[in-house]
């Protein structure tokens, strides 16, 4: 087995003196799709903004890419090559879809910078036919998609996703799903995205479900029983 | 009147757009940054100018990289900086009576004389300030569009955590945006003190009619706030000329009640955007 990119060490992060997280170990590997799955308040999006950066956890070791990142900043984080794509306000929504793109490559060469840009509208042409529209006047699922292009833009090795398919209609779920698995698939990155949605299991290649901030399992797709999976969500019956 | 006021309002909305931080300092900053202009003022009128503003940039970076933004990333709320940067103000007046032994100065900048128009008369150097205050907008929007840092601003301004995600220095975008606006609000105490004059307090007349014009205007709202220092400037012209200079302030700030129960949030509307 590889080294992991990313790896998380008895992570504990407490919000007041409730513990959301408790004692969390987590890794990715390389060029690896990890879902992290759980019902609602398991500490998903807890996880993701603790490994970013954007909440400071009381205990533990993030490593990314061999460094010790726990007590950097979210900039030196994000310079080592960590993302985090937000659940909510994860769009600059005064701006123009163009503009949102071209802050975005801030961090990247200059030379490397129209490809990733033409990247996230090869992938969503729909922004690229709305470039000019000030972003909040997109449809949410278009909003949706321009926070991902911000993610590809922004070229980062590991890029966390927290919850992308949350409120999108169900088609456009399967569709938003094999776009981030092309990603993947193109830009060798690794993708860590936590999903309430059961068709993650569709391209995610690990799972990890947390519950009440404790990891209930960690297992490859391939090892996975639905019923597990059920289990998470609607309580295990013993 | 209005054209002078534009400048601090300028500034205000500058900071206050970017940072989202109020800055009742900015004002006694930028009169410090006229007293430093007048003390140089004999030897070179263009270098006296370029040192206060540059010191008033300073300061205004300073102030902001060493404690508004730590304290911001604490969690500071809108009471603490009110009476942080009020104790900000009172230190650099309190500066300006231990360093500047007079009272109260002149700057004497050679005059552009009157323009009239239409049966009214104006100060060449309120329609200078003016249109440099129109001037600064007009390259700070340039800058919006065609420059890295200028979008970066754009971006911090809007959201500040997303900015620091995708990996802008906002740590930077802060101190450079406080710097500007006391710079601004220097040039404003220029234009000020060569019409009127400068005293040790008058940062605290520039500075809170400046955030009062700012939050008619709606704060944050830079073109609401030009708009709001020429109107709030006629009526201060107005009122002085009619009722008499005792009046001024009564008048007002009645307006500025009235305007705020009307429309609580400005003229144009209050938005934490360039």
């Amino acid at each position: 087995m590889s080294e992991p990119v990313l790896k998380v060490t008895d992570l504990t992060t407490c919000y007041g003196s409730i513990s959301a997280l408790k004692s969390i170990n987590f890794y990715a590997l390389d060029k690896e799709i990890v879902g992290i799955v759980g019902p609602n308040g398991a500490g998903k999006s807890t996880l993701l903004e603790s490994i970013a950066g954007s909440l400071q956890p009381v205990e533990g070791v993030i490593e990314l890419l061999g460094h010790r990142i726990e007590h950097f900043s979210v900039l030196k984080r994000r310079q080592l090559g960590l993302m985090l794509i937000p659940q909510e306000a994860n769009i600059f929504s005064m701006m123009s879809v163009k503009k949102n793109l071209e802050v975005s490559v801030i961090l990247s060469d200059r030379e490397k910078r129209e490809e990733l840009i033409s990247y996230a509208y090869e992938l969503f042409p729909i922004l690229y036919e709305r470039r000019k529209q000030i972003a909040n006047t997109l449809s949410g699922g278009q909003q949706r998609m321009l926070a991902v292009g911000i993610g590809i833009a922004s070229n980062a090795r590991v890029m966390l996703i927290d919850e992308p398919s949350i409120g999108l209609a169900p088609k456009l779920v399967t569709k938003f799903f094999e776009t981030l698995k092309k990603i993947r698939d193109d830009t060798k990155k690794t993708i860590v995205l936590s999903e309430q949605n059961i068709k993650v299991l569709n391209i995610a290649d690990r799972l990890f479900g947390l519950e009440a901030g404790e990891i209930r399992f960690d297992e490859r797709k391939e090892n996975l029983s639905r019923d597990v999976v059920k289990d998470l969500y609607l309580g295990s019956i013993s | 009147m209005g054209g002078i006021l534009s400048l601090p309002v300028l500034g205000v909305a500058v900071i206050y757009g970017i940072t989202g931080i109020p800055n009742f300092a900015i004002g006694v900053i930028g009169v410090f940054g006229g007293f430093v202009t007048w003390y140089f003022l004999s030897y070179n009128m263009g270098l006296a100018i370029a040192i206060g503003v540059v010191v008033c940039f300073i300061i205004g970076w300073i102030v902001q990289r060493v404690l508004l933004t730590p304290i911001s990333e604490m969690g500071g709320d809108a009471t603490l900086f009110f009476i942080i940067t009020i104790a900000v103000g009172f230190v650099f007046e309190g500066l300006l009576r231990a360093i500047f032994p007079r009272p109260n100065i002149s700057l004497e900048l050679p005059r552009i004389g009157t323009i009239s128009f239409a049966g009214f008369s104006v100060e060449g150097f309120k329609i200078i300030a003016l249109l440099f205050a129109i001037g600064t907008l007009i390259i700070i929007r340039l800058m919006e569009e065609h420059t890295e840092m200028g979008k970066s601003w754009q971006a911090t301004s809007q959201n500040l955590k997303l900015a620091k995600l995708i990996g802008i220095k906002t740590t930077q975008v802060f101190s450079i945006a406080s710097g500007l606006g006391c710079a601004l609000a220097c040039i404003g105490a220029i234009f000020w003190g060569s019409l009127y004059n400068l005293q040790l307090s008058s940062g605290w007349d520039l500075g809170f009619l400046g955030f009062i014009v700012a939050v008619v205007g709606g704060i944050g709202n830079i073109w609401g706030g030009l708009i709001s220092a020429l109107i709030m400037g006629m009526v201060m012209s107005f009122s002085g000329y009619l009722l008499g200079g005792e009046w001024q302030s009564v008048i007002l700030y009645c307006i500025v009640i009235l305007v705020l129960i009307i429309a609580p949030k400005g003229i144009l509307g209050s938005e934490r955007s360039l």
